[in-house]
């Protein structure tokens, strides 16, 4: 029995001993490149990301994941933005709006390929438009519900109608409702991707990565790579430490952002720290009956103070914004101010508008910020006199069966990413069920009116939310990136749906 | 004279603060464990918060004292799952001998062969994650071990002349597997509990880490240390402070079960 004993204690010092060493190492090491006849011959990037897609098909799946990967990789659309949110020329080299701004007419390249083999003519574009509405499934194809008619003047040329002039909509070709799709390409969108884009893809490991290569027909500017790879992490410090001991060179967003410093000291890396359109949004089921009171909605974002919540679940970094418009967008206000932290009025709220020492079920998804959010939220709440429940559903299947296509929830947190999604996410059909005519009105005139009057409305619009407090905006997301020192090409701002994987050089 | 028993001091000592420290935490903490106050976050260890203060500005101490109680529930919730189902299991095994004793016998190696890790992340996945359904699906993982270790205990009972006696004066099966061999191999089920306890605490904490087990806020070891991953560089104490716990009650546990052993095993009493 003594030598039992000895053996167990042993054995305890020796657990922790490997405790305080995995507490202390880290390795590093950085991996060569090739070379070859193009640019970076056959050079080759990994590409650190979280939140793997569900399926390759956004035509039928929800998730910002699949665009993340796919659009402008693999599939391009006939207008882009730029970094700087201008719409630019991509598969159209220009077009032109009718004087009542219904009909564009837009000059296609002439040299773009699919993967597949088959020219990129006008006619898939026509093919393309009218599949959004005949086959698509997901709730972001009505931005296409405008589009009274497209067709093909020449094979370079194509010509769309719009029932109503919309300023939306050109924008709206920009994200993933504009990819271009052959049509002998569409029979496995799920699995096998076929778009015009400078990447082809190449291999799927589910659970780990996707595996693009450089498309050697691509009618533009060739990639830089040959090869690249999308790694995706369930857990942040695995992503931080995949780089550092140099099985990724780029960390696409950083999960962990307490732990930056041990990349800002080390001059092995770069940090890249800009904005982008992620909006994390506590939402609110507003069908429930507790939410149907103003008071309620108002007193729930008047007991969160946002500085001391950015500060504690994401070290700082982001930014307050108080609606649903980021400060890239031309109609962004500082709407902090609306409903400004204010722990008595909103305990009085609550009492005056009977929900105090209510239950609210608060469902995460299995993210960074959302798990680490939620129990601040939680425990600000809990202050103003509700009772908050936390459930963890896994992201993404369990959280969007749950959350986004039944609305079982009370409360969420999760980032909306998509650009301009304001519209998108406040109405009655969206898990938010936000059932607003007045706002649906500003949106109608936005849409319809000229610039000025877009602006306007726009503008009056995310002033409604937030003085309906439809939700409460947490923050916006930073785009935060870390890459080896000598990855060219980066983006500063994440702006759009896609992470532009052309433009990475060495 | 009976010697010491180290083991089971040791043990029967750490298993006791942990039990005790448990208790104290339903009336008292330093301070509120999920409280979340963003002035306080990331202290150094002081005299006010002797363990210091986490992310969320919570006080490590206080929730290293309510995380005993998740510790102790999972425990107490897995061996008793696989104690209620493998100790009959076992002495039924036992005493039906031919075809239906292997039956269960052979049923019970197809469940040891199952990582008992993999059916809690499957139970986590099918019902969702939350302590019971981890420990229950960690219980069932462990009712094999119980199983088997009771069958032995049970067949040697089963041999002794008492039973015999009372098989022969006509006595049902049922009363002689409560009355004579049950109170016989309670020892074994004393040990196998203890060593199992500190499996599901293991168990517990490695499924806390992977998202699995227990859900936030409520303190538990394992999230403790999933949460202080992003901190390893800047304050390991994060760390430190609940792996040193888990190695600590894991220790206990099992120091507890060794003494129990060797205190209920008449054979190693005068072994030096």
């Amino acid at each position: 029995m003594k030598s039992s004993f000895r053996i167990r204690a042993v054995a305890f010092l020796a657990s922790a001993a490997v405790l305080a060493l995995t507490a202390c190492s880290a390795g590093s090491s950085t991996s060569g490149g090739g070379s070859g006849s193009s640019p970076g011959g056959d050079q080759k990037l990994s590409v650190g990301l979280v939140a793997e897609p569900a399926s390759l098909d956004f035509t039928t799946t929800d998730g910002a994941a699949i665009p993340q990967a796919l659009l402008g990789n693999v599939y391009e659309t006939l207008v882009k933005q730029d970094d700087s949110g201008k719409i630019v020329p991509s598969l159209a080299k220009s077009w032109t709006v009718s004087p009542d701004r219904k009909t564009y007419t837009f000059d296609l390249v002439d040299n773009a390929k699919f993967t597949n083999g088959k020219q990129f003519t006008a006619n898939d574009a026509v093919f393309s438009i009218n599949r959004v509405k005949t086959a698509w499934t997901i709730s972001l194809k009505a931005a296409m519900d405008v589009v009274a008619s497209a067709k093909a003047l020449s094979p370079t040329q194509l010509q769309v109608t719009l029932a109503k002039p919309s300023n939306d909509w050109l924008f709206r070709m920009t994200t993933r409702i504009g990819a271009m799709f052959s049509e002998s390409g569409v029979s496995a969108l799920a699995t096998d991707p076929v778009g015009t884009g400078p990447f082809k893809f190449s291999k799927w490991n589910r659970g780990d990565s996707i595996v693009m290569v450089r498309n050697d027909d691509y009618w533009g500017s060739k990639p830089f790579f040959q090869q690249i790879t999308l790694k995706y992490f369930k857990d942040a410090t695995a992503l931080n430490n995949a780089l550092l001991t140099g099985t990724i060179n780029v960390i696409g967003t950083v999960q962990a952002p307490e732990a930056l410093s041990q990349f800002t000291s080390n001059d092995k890396y770069q940090v890249i720290e800009g904005t982008t359109n992620g909006e994390v949004l506590l939402s609110f089921n507003n069908s429930r009956p507790v939410f149907k009171d103003l008071r309620t909605r108002q007193a729930i974002r008047m007991a969160i103070d946002h500085k001391a919540l950015l500060d504690t679940c994401w070290a700082g970094r982001g930014k307050l914004i108080g609606s649903m418009v980021p400060p890239t967008d031309p109609w962004y206000e500082d709407l902090t101010g609306v409903a400004p932290y204010d722990l008595a009025k909103a305990k009085s709220l609550l009492q005056a508008s009977g929900a105090a020492g209510k239950t609210l079920r608060l469902r995460l998804p299995t993210l960074p910020y959302a798990t680490s959010c939620g129990q601040v939220v939680k425990s600000m709440l809990e202050q103003a006199g509700l009772k908050v429940q936390i459930d963890q559903l896994e992201f993404p299947a369990a959280w969007l069966t749950t959350v986004f296509k039944n609305a079982d929830y009370d409360m969420s947190i999760i980032a909306h990413v998509e650009p301009r999604d304001l519209g998108a996410v406040f109405n009655a059909k969206y898990y938010t069920r936000y059932d607003d005519p007045t706002l649906q009105g500003y949106l109608a005139a936005a849409d319809s009116g000229d610039e000025a009057a877009q602006v306007d409305n726009m503008k009056k619009a995310a002033r409604r939310l937030s003085e309906q407090a439809a939700g409460d905006w947490l923050f916006l997301l930073p785009n935060l990136i870390v890459a080896d020192k000598n990855i060219k090409g980066l983006p500063t701002n994440a702006i759009t749906e896609n992470f532009d994987l052309s433009k990475l050089a060495r | 004279m009976k010697r010491l028993n180290p083991s089971l001091i040791v043990g029967g000592a750490i298993v006791a603060v942990i039990v005790l420290m448990a208790l104290v935490s339903f009336v008292w903490t330093p301070y509120d464990a999920t409280l979340v106050t963003p002035t306080s976050r990331l202290l150094k260890p002081s005299w006010s918060h002797w363990f210091g203060t986490d992310k969320f500005g919570r006080d490590v101490l206080s929730q290293i004292m309510v995380g005993s109680r998740t510790t102790l529930f999972v425990g107490v919730v897995a061996v008793g799952v696989a104690a209620v189902i493998g100790v009959p299991l076992g002495i039924l095994a036992a005493m039906v001998r031919r075809w239906p004793g292997e039956a269960i016998m052979r049923a019970n190696d197809l469940l040891l062969a199952f990582p008992a890790l993999l059916l809690a992340i499957m139970f986590g996945a099918v019902f969702g994650a939350s302590t019971l359904t981890a420990m229950i699906a960690i219980g069932i993982a462990s009712v094999p071990s119980f199983a088997r270790v009771i069958r032995s205990g049970a067949l040697q009972v089963m041999r002794t002349e008492y039973v015999l006696a009372a098989r022969a004066a006509g006595r049902r099966p049922v009363p002689i597997a409560v009355r004579h061999v049950l109170p016989n191999v309670t020892s074994l089920i004393t040990v196998q509990a203890s060593v199992s306890f500190a499996i599901a605490v293991l168990a517990e904490a490695a499924l806390s880490f992977l998202g699995y087990g227990t859900p936030p806020p409520t303190p538990s070891w394992g999230r403790m240390l999933q949460e202080s991953q992003e901190f390893l560089f800047s304050a390991p104490r994060l760390a430190i402070f609940p792996g040193i716990a888990i190695a600590i009650a894991v220790l206990g546990f099992n120091l507890l079960g060794d003494g129990l052993r060797d205190r209920f095993d008449p054979k190693l009493e005068d072994r030096p």
